[in-house]
């Protein structure tokens, strides 16, 4: 694992314009991902880790506005703020240098399209001079190389935009062009463990259970190689041994092609079974980042702690956290935990902790461990 | 030790209408064959993967659906369960089995007896947002089945209503609000004070902590336990999530594609699982200690469509240890010891 | 329980309901073709209620158009607005004013009494077919689609032509329709004891009444009465076809299966909790409805199927000016005699279009919201 960052976010602000007030979904976030590592990203519901991942694809839905901060990505083009790419420099980052996973894998997939096409479509809007090429020379190999079909290729790899290729691209056939695009989804599908990866190739997605389809969704997110994949959930709704596969399948991929992944989940068994680095979000904040290790054995945030101890365990009755997730729209002083917080003092209560490394590469913002100067 | 329910090779199968008459041309066989009994006082927990049939088993003993085949006895006392069971082996027409039958096996029952077996056994969903009426007031909402089981009306109702809110954690505010204005644990008491409000005896609970948060959850399963203390309540608790069941149930039976493969005591099962799939499922489960990983998923492939199920043992495809038997004939639940009951050659064979 | 604290019940009750109501008015003041549309229908209602005082009724039937005896012995022309005639009159010098006044309660008893009547058979149909399913579900839907596919337009002609003027209704008669419908029912739902009863002494009474009231009314229906009979009949399965989507999507939600866990019956479940949730699309249709069967009707007595001639009805009066349409120049001569009342039809669906596309947008968006 090198020390190389990814992604950086710094002090992210983003704030929701509801027609109930204005919700701080996040309030001054920092994470960092790093080469070849896997962080898990954990956090209750509206903890704003969504958001958070979201935000790195510019992804934010309206009514939300990104307010704040500032976001790193390591990418192929030379702005590396994302909240300062425009619009042309983020489509090509999307699919290509990072890209996401969801939850529900079914409600991603197009059903009127088969998996085929599906990944074929990011496979050509990212790649698509490679399979020009390829096409042009496996046409010259069968002695075709004179022929309308070849001549639209050559004229596609030269002149992409132009009139004349764009009306003439419209006759004559693709065959080749799709042929080649099909061998490449069906060595993606191969690499995500999909048996049969021909037969898959022309299933709909209702064909597909949850865990082919998520493995589908996991294919059309690797198709063009990118340094980062956001995974928001993808194992929450299935089943315990296909998530088992799935976990498996993820760590797979971080070997073989050394990818760095942000895996979001609030179950902390994913957390602990998966992840080298765990970033703790409550209300809006990062509370705690730390080597995973660490972070299970000895955890510095009260919430972190809360939240292991609140694990079942046999014999001993359900632990809970007393209180409520407080609500976002009315913005609360000082630390956002204080009001479950069991060692909450009078400094909690008027200004936020800072978010400063307590040991290395362990950070945690609390005032249990000094800085309430 | 009495039983509240026995349930005696119950089938529920859902015909799939095809073709242009819409024939049924095939059935999703959700339960095939499944027979279980609940002590009165215990909480049974139910565990599988989706497509096991857990909730149709759930619903089906709820008689929310009518089973396709077999008895469900419902506080019968065993005598009178043991004479069905051997009246239906020497004298199946006899007239003392049918009266028998009657009284006591509620997959009979209709009208007036189901309603008032609805007063007995109630059931707790998994979504809060869809089970409870987005236009009623939680008044209405929880005062529903005082009034469709005639037990109170108006002034008395609204007492009732307030005490079982009170109980789950609801103040009188509630009465007169919507169940959207609530968040997701607080809908979750409002559809347990509704399944309670009529003092059931059995209740069904339905994944009741999946739709909620994690930090929630932990107080709902406490309300359960105080609840079940309280009322002398019994609970069957369907769950895919086997940390909790393995919290909260006495007794626990794990169904794969419509049957059951093992069932003991809560300890029996987690410390010694005996059956390949009970060893797989919980072996996937992740471990929250970084320092026990585990290398390889514990089972491949997935679950087959309960449409049409493999022959002999359901699980023989995906298991380590078939053998020809296997593929053939479907193995019984037989106890391997302790009272711990599995459905598996293999296992069977190295006791016997 | 007192009268008194029952009703202090309901006025508690009724709080978060108006708090939601309050919530849906913001939105449509919000939206200004909205508040337009609802603009117009309360002009309109007011001229309705205020035609006695705009206009004086004629004292032997207010809907009967006067004519100017003066002037039609000069000319049976039509003359322009003039001060005694404010929007003037046409063909044998009817009174435009007084007719669109007037015409306007016409209009909200046409469109009103149609809509109704098609929306509670649409519902109970729909409600039916929807919740029982199966062989049910296919002949009701089947015969509705008879009825879709029926000529509405001849339908009425015949009923207008063929239909008596006065109808005996006998009281056995209206007994054995009721007595076919229950039957009909019975076999669909299993009815509780009570109910059994009720029915039973009903069929009971049913036949012994005609020993007892061997009597008959006389039920007199004009021409629009007719109409709109003939309207009603061909116009009810749009509802049933809405309804019956919205029950089959809400019939499998798990609120309505907690109802019967909870022993309600199948009755109960459908008021307490199938009406509430899928009403409302029914309610956006008909209020969308109601400009188009003025419309429609409008038409009717356009063609001389509708009203009666001196009938103070929009439609009917614009049907005085049809002698001139092949004529240009009369045409716009006399342009006030269908200008006038085509532009009251206009502003009547305009506004009753406005309402249901300003109903559309309030009731779904907060639903999927909340």
């Amino acid at each position: 694992m090198s020390q190389k960052t990814l992604v950086e976010v710094k002090d992210l602000t983003v704030n929701f314009y509801t027609y109930a007030g204005v919700v701080e979904a996040l309030d001054g976030v920092n994470v960092s991902l790093r080469e070849g590592e896997i962080l898990g990203l954990v956090g209750e519901t509206g903890s704003g880790k969504s958001v958070t991942s979201l935000s790195v694809m510019m992804l934010v839905p309206p009514p939300g506005r990104i307010e704040g901060g500032s976001i790193y990505l390591e990418t192929s083009s030379d702005e590396k703020d994302v909240l300062l790419m425009d619009d042309s420099t983020l489509r090509s980052m999307r699919g290509k240098d990072i890209s996401m996973i969801f939850q529900e894998p079914r409600a991603y997939l197009n059903p009127v399209y088969n998996v085929e096409d599906q990944i074929g479509e990011i496979l050509l809007v990212h790649r698509k001079p490679e399979f020009l090429k390829n096409a042009v020379a496996s046409l010259e190999n069968k002695k075709k190389s004179r022929t309308f079909e070849a001549n639209n290729y050559r004229r596609m790899l030269r002149s992409p935009k132009s009139l004349s290729t764009r009306f003439l691209q419209r006759f004559g056939s693709k065959k080749n062009l799709k042929a080649e695009v099909r061998k490449e989804v069906v060595k993606v599908l191969k690499s995500v463990e999909i048996p049969d990866p021909d037969r898959v190739a022309d299933m709909y997605p209702h064909e597909l259970s949850g865990g082919m389809a998520q493995r589908v969704l996991i294919a059309m997110a690797l198709a063009c190689n990118p340094k980062v994949l956001i995974a928001d959930e993808p194992t929450t709704n299935l089943d315990v041994t296909v998530q088992a596969q799935i976990l498996n399948l993820v760590r797979q991929l971080k070997k073989d092609y050394n990818s760095s992944i942000l895996y979001i989940t609030h179950d902390l068994g994913v957390v602990a079974q998966l992840c080298d680095r765990v970033a703790v979000m409550y209300a809006g904040n990062v509370v705690e980042t730390g080597d995973v290790f660490e972070i299970f054995s000895g955890a510095l945030h009260p919430y972190t702690r809360a939240l292991l101890e609140s694990i079942p365990r046999p014999g001993q009755g359900f632990r809970s956290i007393p209180g409520i997730v407080p609500s976002l729209i009315e913005p609360i002083s000082g630390c956002r935990f204080r009001d479950r917080c069991a060692y909450a003092m009078e400094i909690c209560q008027k200004v936020k902790p800072p978010f400063v490394e307590l040991k290395k590469g362990h950070f945690a913002a609390c005032y249990l461990y000094g800085g309430s100067q | 030790m009495s039983y509240l329910l026995q349930v005696r090779n119950l089938k529920k199968h859902f015909p799939i209408a095809g073709g242009v008459l819409k024939r049924s041309v095939a059935s999703v066989k959700a339960v095939d064959g499944v027979t279980l009994d609940v002590l009165k006082g215990e909480c049974f927990g139910l565990v599988g993967e989706s497509g096991c049939g857990k909730t149709t088993l759930g619903k089906t003993v709820l008689r929310l659906y009518k089973p396709s085949m077999g008895h469900i006895f419902f506080g019968a006392p065993n005598d009178a369960v043991s004479e069905i069971t051997n009246l239906e082996a020497t004298n199946p027409k006899s007239r003392r089995l049918r009266r028998l039958r009657e009284q006591y096996d509620i997959s009979m029952y209709r009208g007036r007896d189901l309603l008032l077996l609805r007063r007995k056994m109630q059931i707790v969903y998994q979504d809060p947002t869809t089970s409870l009426d987005p236009r009623m007031l939680v008044k209405d909402i929880v005062g529903e089945p005082l009034i469709a089981q005639g037990i109170a009306k108006g002034e008395e109702a609204k007492k009732m209503v307030v005490e079982m809110l009170d109980r789950v954690g609801l103040s009188e505010r509630a009465l007169y609000r919507f169940a959207h204005e609530f968040s997701g644990g607080q809908r979750q008491r409002v559809a347990i004070a509704r399944a309670l409000v009529s003092r059931p005896d059995f209740v069904i609970l339905d994944e009741p902590t999946s739709a909620v948060d994690v930090s929630v959850r932990a107080q709902l399963l406490n309300l359960f336990t105080d609840l079940q203390k309280e009322y002398g309540l019994t609970y069957m608790f369907i769950s895919h999530d086997l940390s909790i069941v393995e919290c909260i149930s006495h007794r626990v039976a794990i169904m794969y594609l419509g049957k059951i493969v093992e069932y003991s005591t809560t300890e029996e099962i987690f410390q010694k699982p005996l059956h390949p799939y009970s060893q797989a499922l919980i072996a996937s489960v992740p471990v929250p200690d970084p320092s026990q990983r585990k290398e390889r998923a514990p089972l491949t492939g997935e679950v087959p469509s309960p449409v049409d199920p493999p022959v002999g043992c359901r699980f023989h495809p995906r298991c380590p240890l078939a053998m020809s038997v296997c593929k053939q004939k479907e193995p019984l639940l037989i106890d391997a010891g302790n009272q711990h009951y599995v459905a598996c050659y293999a296992v069977n064979r190295e006791n016997s | 329980m007192s009268l008194r604290s029952r009703l202090e019940e309901l006025r508690i009750s009724m709080k978060p309901r108006i708090k939601e109501w309050k919530f849906m008015l913001m939105r449509i003041r919000q939206n200004s073709l909205a508040l337009t549309g609802l603009v117009i229908i309360l002009a309109f209602v007011t001229i309705a209620a205020l035609s006695p005082v705009l206009a004086p009724p004629n004292p032997m039937d207010p809907f009967k158009i006067p004519r100017d005896a003066e002037i039609n012995v000069l000319t049976p022309n039509p003359t322009p607005p003039t001060i005694k005639h404010i929007f003037g009159t046409t063909d044998q010098q009817y009174d435009l004013y007084y007719a669109c006044i007037w015409g306007t309660i016409t209009a909200f008893r046409t469109g009103l009494t149609v809509v109704g009547i098609s929306l509670i058979i649409g519902l109970l149909v729909g409600t039916v077919a929807a919740y029982y399913g199966g062989l049910l579900d296919e002949v009701l839907m089947r015969f509705t689609d008879i009825i879709i596919a029926f000529p509405g337009l001849v339908l009425a002609m015949a009923l207008v032509i063929a239909f008596p003027a006065k109808v005996p209704i006998n009281i056995s008669m209206i007994a054995l329709v009721l007595f076919a419908i229950v039957s009909f029912m019975l076999l669909v739902v299993r009815p509780s004891k009570k109910l059994l009863l009720v029915v039973q002494a009903f069929l009971i009474l049913s036949v012994l009444s005609i020993f007892f009231f061997p009597f008959s009314l006389d039920l007199t229906l004009s021409r629009l009465d007719k109409v709109l009979i003939a309207i009603t009949l061909v116009g009810w399965p749009g509802y049933t076809r809405v309804i019956r989507g919205e029950v089959l999507r809400v019939k499998n939600e798990d609120y309505v299966e907690a109802s019967r866990a909870s022993g309600s019956s199948d009755f109960g479940v459908i008021i307490r909790h199938i009406w509430p949730n899928t009403v409302y699309p029914l309610l956006i249709v008909a209020t969308l409805d109601i400009g188009s069967i003025v419309l429609s009707a409008a038409a009717l007595s356009f063609l001389g199927i509708g009203a009666d001639p001196d009938y103070a009805d929009w439609g009917q009066i614009i049907q005085r000016s049809s002698p001139w349409i092949n004529r240009p120049t009369e045409l716009v001569a006399n342009f006030h005699t269908f200008v006038i009342p085509g532009v009251f039809i206009t502003f009547f669906v305009m506004g009753w279009n406005l309402l249901g596309d300003a109903l559309r947008d309030v009731l779904d968006p907060t639903l999927r919201r909340r």
